[in-house]
């Protein structure tokens, strides 16, 4: 008994309470990650998988990869479809946001309405844009050659830049709602006072918005940035079912490409180095979020 | 409550038991990709036959999309998950044969008598240095479809060489209609479309970049760029181009045998016929199909016995037509489809079909081929540049 409640007394239990925790990440995180990097410096292809004669080939799958252009052109892919589709998500979502945080009878429906999106499954978001992006049946080629913006349909989802347009358009509005129920919740935590207050004093509109909405909203936009982020980089699907990576790379991302790889060429270690390539750039991201974080928790 | 659910627990589970015990047949998994519905059937009633005729073996059958086909295969390897015997793209075949997971049925099959009835295409295709690792399902081979309203419209006779082709196909464009299409998606299908052409040049599929390589890139190119040949036809499936066919959107295609059933059923009245892929030197079509093969690991023998039923040449020859399949076995075929000209088109075809691989790092090879083309159509290389780089591929992956 006594041994016990000195057990109990100690810090030592806490790190019984951990344990569970921190088992299951070791052998369903840990593992898997660990097991990645080891696969990526061998030669694992489809013809030793099961041979067991995996051979250490130290960084030259990384090398090769790099060399010949299509990692590098992956990653520059995912970082311009990661940008692109946080600023104009977040712009969006900010203002739409802003907007509903007013009350009027339909903020609350329209919010929800808002959520839509958000609850497709991707799969079939991305079928739909497909359909829509499609050069002679798509509503959207219709719509701008009826309105006259156009003189012949564009060959949105088979030419490099207009591709990438299109993944990015369907992405973002996935991705508005996201930012927007975010961005809602921070609003409300700011005090109606303050505007009253400053409303008092003279300051309307945008110097409200600008001296009152922004800084409070910082740790709220800080994370909403670095969560976006860390969802868009590693976005699969959408991409996969709209354009496979093509027209010929345009679209490539390092998932998509990690995916064609191991599961189309039979080349496990050179997916799993591009898939290590994705997992050091968000690890980055995540450190980073994590250090906003401790900074606002320290802050309070 | 508890013990209440633990009795229930262990009834159901003795039942369970039960239910196999009595049944005492082994079962014998099988995984194909068929999305089409007629073949999903067809292969049930052959399996249906085969359970019921003997008191041993259960043969289970799973579908699995193409697209996850290999995916499912590659990690069921590593995961020691796989089924007794797959249905699989004979492109494929070499490829698994060379993992590891196919059992060699060299010598099973050195006595069976049928294996001499075989076309050496098809059964080529099962083979890996030698050995044999699988039993062709069935063959079907490419072929130029036209709409011969649209081209009896448009006063255009039916085209038999590339430069006939390409004029056709021009002429044959209107504000609604693309002359041609052919998938042309950056993986195995679009390869298996773009061969014929290559190889019509006398070239073979290793050499992109040669005479016949860049000749084949340019023909695409002309089409491209005529606006003959839609840019769509990158994203474009064989059941895609078929879909855009039957709906009036092309006047001409290159599809496979396996549509015809489709086709006929859905829109019967529409006017349609099938000629030889037109030529640059010779004719040529890309031979594709199915095999079998049985997974080294799993129950063989029970395996191999279901092999035998289906590949009875009487049996073949009741389900082998309504697959839209040419029988791989010549005692079959040539009884097959008399008075069809359609399909006799594609039986006679056979004769200038050419496999793709065996080759082991055949993916790889598709890929480079794929992606060449794919630059072309989109106008992001020129012929010249895009096979001096799929070339470069091949070349680090042969040597």
């Amino acid at each position: 008994m006594g041994a016990i409640r000195k057990l109990v007394r100690s810090d030592r239990i806490a790190y019984l309470f951990v344990a569970p925790a921190l088992l299951y990440m070791l052998l369903l995180v840990g593992y898997p990650i660990l097991y990645n990097i080891v696969l990526s410096v061998q030669n694992v292809t489809v013809k030793n998988i099961n041979s067991g004669e995996h051979i250490f080939v130290g960084l030259d799958n990384y090398i090769r990869l790099f060399q010949n252009g299509i990692l590098s052109q992956s990653t520059v892919n995912t970082l311009v479809f990661t940008i692109a589709c946080i600023i104009v998500q977040f712009l969006l979502g900010l203002l739409l946001a802003l907007f509903l945080n007013r009350y009027f009878t339909a903020a609350k429906f329209v919010r929800g309405m808002m959520m839509m999106p958000w609850m497709i499954p991707m799969t079939v978001t991305a079928l739909m844009f497909k359909f829509m992006f499609s050069t002679n049946v798509g509503i959207i080629n219709q719509m701008l050659l009826a309105l006259g913006l156009i003189v012949s349909p564009i060959d949105w989802l088979t030419s490099p830049v207009t591709a990438m347009i299109a993944v990015i358009t369907a992405n973002v509005w996935v991705g508005i709602p996201f930012n927007m129920i975010l961005l809602t919740v921070g609003l409300t935590t700011i005090p109606a006072e303050l505007y009253e207050s400053a409303s008092i004093d003279g300051a309307n509109g945008w110097k409200s918005f600008r001296h009152i909405t922004l800084p409070l909203l910082k740790p709220t936009i800080e994370s909403v940035l670095v969560l976006g982020f860390i969802y868009t980089f590693k976005v699969f699907d959408l991409v996969f079912v709209m354009t496979n990576g093509g027209p010929v790379n345009a679209t490539q991302l390092l998932s998509t490409y990690s995916y064609k790889l191991s599961f189309s060429l039979f080349k496990y270690s050179d997916g799993a180095a591009v898939a290590n390539v994705l997992f050091v750039i968000l690890l980055i991201a995540s450190l980073i979020y994590l250090k906003f974080t401790y900074a606002d928790e320290e802050g309070k | 409550m508890k013990k209440l659910l633990a009795i229930l627990m262990c009834i159901v589970m003795i039942s369970c038991g039960l239910s196999a015990v009595a049944e005492g047949k082994t079962t014998v998994n099988l995984w194909y990709y068929w999305e089409n519905l007629n073949h999903q059937a067809e292969l049930d009633k052959i399996i249906q036959g085969y359970n019921s005729s003997q008191t041993q073996v259960e043969v289970v059958a799973s579908y699995i999309p193409f697209a996850d086909f290999k995916k499912q295969l590659s990690i069921g390897a590593a995961a020691d998950m796989l089924p007794d015997i797959v249905i699989l793209d004979n492109p494929d075949h070499a490829a698994y044969a060379s993992m590891g997971i196919f059992a060699d049925l060299t010598d099973r099959l050195a006595g069976w008598d049928g294996l001499q009835y075989y076309f050496d295409g098809p059964l080529n295709s099962c083979k890996l240095d030698g050995r044999i690792y699988g039993i062709p399902f069935g063959s079907n081979d490419l072929a130029l479809f036209y709409n011969e309203d649209m081209l009896a419209a448009a006063n255009v006779a039916v085209p038999t060489t590339w430069d006939e082709l390409v004029a056709a196909a021009k002429a044959l464009t209107t504000d609604k209609v693309y002359g041609i299409a052919m998938s042309c998606l950056q993986n195995e299908e679009g390869t298996f479309n773009y061969l014929p052409f290559q190889w019509s040049t006398g070239e073979d599929s290793y050499h992109i970049n040669s005479e016949g390589g860049i000749k084949a890139l340019n023909l695409y190119k002309t089409l491209s760029e005529d606006g003959s040949l839609p840019k769509e036809a990158i994203n474009w499936t064989q059941g895609d181009v078929m879909n855009q066919f039957i709906s009036g959107n092309l006047a001409m295609m290159v599809n496979g045998t396996w549509q015809v059933p489709t086709m006929r059923e859905t829109v019967p009245d529409l006017h349609w016929n099938v000629t030889y892929i037109p030529k640059d030197t010779q004719y040529a079509s890309g031979l594709g199909g199915e095999n079998f093969a049985i997974i080294a690991s799993g129950h063989v023998d029970e395996a191999f016995d279901f092999l035998m039923y289906v590949t009875n040449p009487d049996l073949i020859a009741t389900y082998i037509g309504n697959f839209g399949y040419i029988a791989s076995r010549s005692d079959v075929a040539s009884q097959q489809f008399i008075g069809d000209d359609v399909m006799q088109l594609f039986i006679s075809s056979m004769q200038y079909a050419q496999a793709r691989g065996p080759q082991p790092e055949w993916p790889s090879i598709s890929d480079a081929l794929s992606t060449a083309f794919n630059k072309v159509i989109t106008g992001i290389a020129t012929p010249e540049d895009a096979a001096a780089e799929a070339q470069a591929t091949i070349d680090g992956i042969l040597q």
